[in-house]
């Protein structure tokens, strides 16, 4: 008996994935565990494992289409076995129509019941599909919503709520009729999803420049990705939204740059441990966080909310574009421990299995981006709202200074660039704030 | 049902036969020579003008609807014209011997009569008389147009007055003597006398018996004459009408001073026609109209055909006939002969008459025939009349050409005054009594036995010692309407009621129980079992200037006095460019318990037509204010009443319901039940339901309702609804009308269109089934239960932890039974 394959769901928030790759062909034959393709959520990728034996029957959906998780998107069973019930049933109608509900077979699995969006649209779905797809009577359609409806349902009221107190709506389970979202369903949510407070709502540029029309052919036209997307919305937003400026000091890192000899000199000896100049970096930055509080908050517009512990976002170039993980309570971790944390969540990004929770710029107190392994001398980091700073780390370069006993030298150092939103932090607390990172990385002692 | 006649088997079992009187038909043979000792010459002439006016506008509108051009003015008129050229003589006739005083009601074929009645009445009236009545009118508008070129005195100014008012107002215009808003069908100029033309076949013919009420139970002077077409003996409002008219109780058993019959004359204007329907020979079986007069009573109505082609013939019946009423004698049928040579209208072919009747008709004119025995008598000259005749063409045109000239006569400015006719559809007006005089009563008003039975009663429902009061002991919601109307009938004396058992029996569900005692016959009385009549005849009361409570006995009534209810009561006001007022109360009775036919909540059907307030109230304390507030108005109000509650206690008002006077306006809706999770709008008694269920909602699922009764269905005031809802942001609405087309459904459409951001949930409507009403034993399966409204709740604004839905509420069971037709 053939099976779907699942588009899963990453998070509570997603509503659909995009396809970006499907690795194995039809008619291949697979396994359990096998790579079947690889999709991104808004906010991270991830490849689909198959979690049957046998042959890929067919591919409902291409790469590029978007995809409302928990919905079907190939089939895998025995040669010759027709798949059609298995087909979602918006493809039965052509058009992609993302508030729509898919079917799939209900004995397939227990957590994902066919379902339709009413009973009318049930009704025309039956008329049209009929025999094919079964379809549940009306009794489930028409009162509770068992989760797998992509569609927004919220009345008036409680969208009014959900903007007022800056709760995210999709990350809600509506519990009125038909799954609608109705204001008990606001007051209850859980508080991470209050966060951002109705100021700090994105708005769409109100004119987009028409950049269509460009001279002769040689040129390609690539869709956003979601990642992309996601990236260009954060930060446009971030310039349009908030009062930054950037100030620059540089530290000494002669110190650091012995500890980092120490490292390697460990690891040719067979450490594992490798502490490398951003653990350092990130380490003074949380102690001066913890002096700073300020500086480790959020600034919600009405209000600021500042943290008791240091979530740490870390900027992680990948492939598919910026990512931005946090490491949550780094002011509780040793420097080892923070080093392996901010590698592990690195890493996750790079190979796209990171937990999308820990992707939300409401995720981390405080963000660090690390250039400095590029060159880069100078630069001015985007603050990733609703943070009130990020701090940029530049590379090292070598700047004579006094030695003592006038003897002149050139010693390293390394730039600091703090970019600070001036709604909440003034440029002396800033300013103070970037010295003691300096004075917490020129005086950095901890044991390696 | 009075016990002072007594319906004795060995009188009426005995043997014995109707036997009929004769009805005159054309007796009048007089020649003009023998008339001229009854008529100066100059009255002779005068007939002869007023016919040649009138022919010659008629004229004037049927080249204008036919060719758009009259004697070289060219006009395009789209509305209707209904002309009587050839009628003239039976206008004319009519009018000749009618005072100011006396009333003509009309149909949509009056043009006719309204000009007729007009000159006779500018014949009467003292120039100074007719100089304030022009003067008063509109402040003058009209006469200022008429007035520029004034060239000759004060009666032909009047004429112009007339003509000009008249066809301004057939054309719409805003000088017209209803601004424009009646029209061709629908125009009047009481001041003459003349009252509203009816645009439905016979829907006169009740209202006129309704202004001659007023004219004899307020001892007014004057007749009623109601112009209806040989046709519209076939309508009920008519025959009700007539019944009214001829009921025994005006000689049998009214007081003294009042006996006698109504000073109403039926005049069947005969023109053998309805539109095209030959009402001799081919529709109607009466062969001459008067004979009906033979089976309404013992003096067959004074029945008489006249030839109303012979101006001096109607003149004659009419004299004789008003004299009859004016002893009492009425009600008087006239079938007056006569015919059109116009169309019905002017998209008529006449494919229903032959060439050579026209023609032989037309032979006869009465203006030619009329005019030639002047000639010939000597009373005049034939140039003369010939002088008659292009006069008036001159006077039409002049008229004409005022009348569409738009900077002379523009229409009312709605793109200015865009509520102009809004802001006519009611007159809100605060009158305590329509006449000076002292009330008639039989005792004082302390005095009254029910008066004193309540006195004693407990004014809320619950007693001194804090428990609910025994029925018997309780003031209740009947009580509360018998306070507000006979403090009323003490108060006004032109305020009369009546319906079916009103009288002695007290109507049918107790709330005039008392009211036989304290008021003699003409201000209390049963009525037949005629909806029509007893509706139509409160609107022509209204109109002439009294107040009056009408009684439908059950609202699946209604349907019995549809017209009267849907196209006269609610229009005139406006039609009349708010000159009219309409201060009548129906009060409606909705039933249950009684099946199909008698358990109806009509009231999303009033409060559909533009025009009436329309009122439900559920309490004691509602009611009185209500009531008070309904005959302190000068506007139509259908007051709605529920058997179901006649006998409850005021439970909401702090205080029970006041011994005084109070009114509660009409339109405020009033929160009976404060709460903070849903509100729940009721209208009528399902308030009492909604209760049940706040109850449980509270005690079950910690759930706290609002309830709000809406007591009036037009006006409403939405701002208590909103308020609520933008606390509680959920709305069911309940009440006993079936769901389909419910009022409200509307309500819940304003609600969502003003309240959708406040909103939860979409407001709900829990109405009855769209079924029959089944058996009293059944009805828990068709009107709103209490259990209802907390499954629509759950199923349709907040899923009730725990709770089972027994009805359902589910979308594929709306769709399927809307689909079903259910």
């Amino acid at each position: 008996m053939a099976v779907p394959v699942i588009m899963p769901r990453q998070g509570q928030s997603v509503e659909t994935c995009i396809i970006t790759q499907w690795i194995k062909k039809k008619g291949e034959t697979v396994k359990k565990g096998d790579i079947l393709f690889s999709y991104e959520t808004d906010k991270a990728s991830f490849d689909a494992e198959s979690e049957a034996d046998g042959i890929l029957l067919e591919i409902f959906r291409q790469e590029g289409d978007e995809v409302p998780v928990l919905t079907s998107v190939a089939a895998i069973g025995n040669k010759g076995e027709n798949v059609d019930a298995l087909q979602p049933e918006a493809a039965l109608h052509e058009t992609v129509r993302p508030e729509t509900e898919k079917t799939t077979p209900a004995e397939t699995s227990n957590d994902v019941r066919s379902k339709t969006t009413g009973v009318y649209e049930q009704k025309r779905g039956a008329a049209k599909a009929s025999a094919d797809v079964p379809l549940q009577k009306a009794e489930a359609g028409d009162r509770q919503s068992d989760g797998t409806d992509t569609r927004i349902r919220i009345s008036p009221r409680a969208r009014a709520m959900a903007s007022e107190l800056g709760v995210e709506s999709y990350a809600i389970r509506g519990t009125g009729p038909n799954g609608r979202i109705i204001v008990r369903d606001i007051e209850s949510a859980p508080k991470e999803t209050k966060a951002s407070p109705k100021q700090l709502v994105y708005k769409e540029p109100a004119e987009i420049k028409d950049y269509t029309v460009a001279p002769g052919t040689g040129y390609e036209d690539k869709k956003l990705t979601n990642v992309r997307r996601l990236i260009a919305r954060a930060m446009h937003e971030s310039i349009s939204m908030s009062a930054q400026l950037t100030h620059h000091m540089s530290a000494d890192v002669r110190h650091l740059l012995a500890l980092r000899d120490k490292v390697k000199a460990e690891m040719a000896q067979g450490s594992t441990i490798n502490i490398t100049l951003n653990d350092m970096v990130c380490f003074a930055t949380i102690k001066a966080l913890q002096k700073f509080p300020e500086v480790n908050s959020h600034f919600l517009g009405e209000s600021i909310r500042t943290f008791r512990k240091v979530h740490l976002g870390i900027a992680v170039d990948t492939p598919r574009g910026l990512m931005v993980p946090v490491v949550q309570n780094a002011s509780d971790l040793s420097l080892q421990g923070l080093s392996g944390r901010l590698a592990g969540v690195a890493d996750q990004c790079r190979k796209g299995n990171i937990n999308p929770e820990l992707l939300a710029s409401t995720a981390a107190s405080f963000t660090v981006s690390n250039l400095g392994n590029y060159g880069v001398e100078l630069f001015t980091p985007i603050i990733n709202l609703p943070q009130v700073a990020i701090l940029g780390v530049n590379t090292i370069t070598y700047r004579p200074a006094d030695l003592g006993k006038g003897v002149f030298g050139f010693i390293p150092v390394m730039g600091l660039s703090l970019t600070y939103d001036h709604r909440a932090i003034d440029g002396g607390p800033a300013t103070l704030f970037l010295k003691e990172i300096k004075d917490q990385i020129e005086a950095f002692n901890e044991k390696i | 049902m009075p016990k002072s006649q007594f319906i004795d088997p060995k009188v009426i079992r005995k043997a014995g036969k109707i036997t009929f009187g004769t009805i005159p038909v054309n007796q009048y043979n007089k020649k003009l020579a023998d008339e001229r000792n009854h008529f100066a010459d100059g009255d002779l002439i005068r007939i002869y003008r007023d016919m040649v006016i009138i022919r010659e506008f008629e004229t004037m509108l049927n080249d204008i609807k036919i060719r758009n051009e009259y004697h070289g003015i060219g006009y395009n008129h789209p509305g209707p014209a209904h002309l009587s050229i050839g009628q003239e003589a039976a206008a004319v006739g009519m009018a000749y011997h009618l005072s100011v005083d006396d009333l003509i009601f009309g149909s949509h074929r009056s043009h006719g009569e309204i000009l007729a009645k007009g000159l006779s009445a500018i014949t009467k009236l003292e120039d100074g008389d007719l100089m304030s009545i022009m003067k008063g009118y509109f402040d003058g508008r009209i006469l200022s147009i008429v007035e520029k070129e004034r060239n000759g005195n004060v009666k032909d100014l009047a004429v112009r007055f007339l003509l000009y008012g008249t066809l301004a107002e057939i054309f719409a215009r805003e000088n017209g003597f209803n601004k424009g808003l009646g029209g061709s069908m629908h125009a009047f100029f009481t001041p003459f006398g003349v009252y509203p033309n009816n645009a439905i076949v016979g829907g006169s013919g009740d209202i006129a018996v309704g202004a001659a009420l007023y004219k004899k139970v307020n001892n007014k002077p004057g007749i009623v004459v109601c112009n209806i077409g040989d046709a519209s003996m076939a309508c009920g409002p008519v025959w009700e009408g007539i019944s009214f008219a001829a009921m025994d109780q005006y000689t049998e058993l009214w007081d003294e001073a009042y006996r006698g019959g109504l000073p109403i004359i039926f005049n069947v204007i005969n023109n053998q026609y309805g539109m095209g329907g030959q009402t001799c020979g081919e529709t109607m079986g009466y062969g001459i109209a008067a004979r009906i007069g033979a089976g309404v009573n013992e003096d067959m109505m004074h029945a008489e055909r006249v030839d109303g082609y012979n101006p001096l013939a109607v003149i004659d019946a009419f004299k004789r006939k008003k004299k009859l009423l004016l002893e009492k004698k009425g009600p008087v049928l006239i079938d007056t002969l006569t015919y059109r040579f116009s169309g019905h209208s002017p998209s008529d072919a006449s494919s229903y008459r032959s060439k050579e009747e026209l023609e032989a008709w037309q032979d006869v004119d009465s203006i030619v025939t009329f005019g030639e025995d002047l000639v010939k008598e000597g009373i005049t000259k034939k140039d003369e009349l010939e002088n008659i005749r292009s006069v008036t063409v001159d006077l039409i045109r002049k008229i004409l050409s005022l009348a569409i000239d738009d900077s002379i006569s523009p229409r009312i400015d709605l793109e200015k005054y865009p509520d102009a006719i809004g802001g006519m559809m009611f007159s809100n007006g605060s009158v305590d009594r329509f006449d000076d005089r002292e009330p008639e009563v039989l005792m004082p008003l302390s005095e009254n036995p029910r008066v004193k039975s309540i006195k004693s009663r407990e004014r809320f429902y619950l007693d001194k010692n804090g428990k609910p009061a025994s029925k018997a002991k309780v003031f209740q919601l009947r009580d509360g309407i018998f306070e507000a109307i006979i403090d009323r009938f003490y108060k006004d004396p032109t305020l009369v009621a009546y319906g079916e058992e009103n009288r002695d029996w007290g109507g049918a569900f107790a709330v005039y129980r008392g009211l036989t005692e304290s008021l003699p016959y003409h201000r209390l009385f049963n009525t037949p079992i005629a909806e029509g009549a007893i509706a139509g005849t409160a609107i022509g009361y209204g109109m002439a200037g009294g107040r009056v409570i009408a009684e439908i006995m059950y609202c699946d009534f209604l349907g019995r006095c549809g017209d009267e209810v849907f196209n006269q009561l609610p229009k005139w006001q406006s039609m009349s460019g708010n000159l009219i007022k309409m201060p009548v109360v129906i009060r409606v009775s909705v039933g249950s318990k009684y099946g199909a036919q008698h358990s109806q909540d009509w009231s999303s059907l009033v409060a559909h037509i533009p025009g009436i307030k329309v009122v439900f109230p559920t309490t004691p304390y509602d009611a009185k204010g209500l009531m008070n507030s309904a005959l302190q108005g000068t506007d139509p109000v259908i007051f709605f009443e529920s058997q179901r509650i006649y006998d409850v206690g005021e439970q909401f008002h702090e205080g029970g319901v006041p011994e005084g006077y109070y009114e509660i306006p009409l339109g405020e809706p009033d929160i009976k039940r404060e709460g903070t999770d849903i509100t729940i709008l009721t209208i009528g008694s399902t308030l009492y339901t909604a209760i049940q269920a706040a109850e449980k909602l509270q005690s079950v699922y910690n759930m706290s309702a609002e309830i709000i009764d809406a007591r009036t269905l037009v006006p409403f005031n939405y701002d208590p609804v909103l308020e609520s809802v933008r606390k509680t942001g959920r709305i069911i609405l309940a009440s006993d009308a079936c769901s389909r087309g419910s009022y409200l459904r509307d309500m819940a459409s304003n609600i969502t269109e003003l309240a959708f951001d406040d909103l939860d949930a979409p407001p709900v409507v829990v109405g009855s089934r769209n079924w029959i009403t089944p058996a009293y034993e059944m009805e828990q399966y068709f009107f709103p239960q209490p259990d209802w409204i907390i499954d629509a709740i759950h199923e349709r604004i907040v899923p009730l932890k725990g709770h089972q839905a027994k009805t359902d509420w589910s979308v594929t069971g709306q769709m399927n039974r809307s689909q079903a037709g259910v």
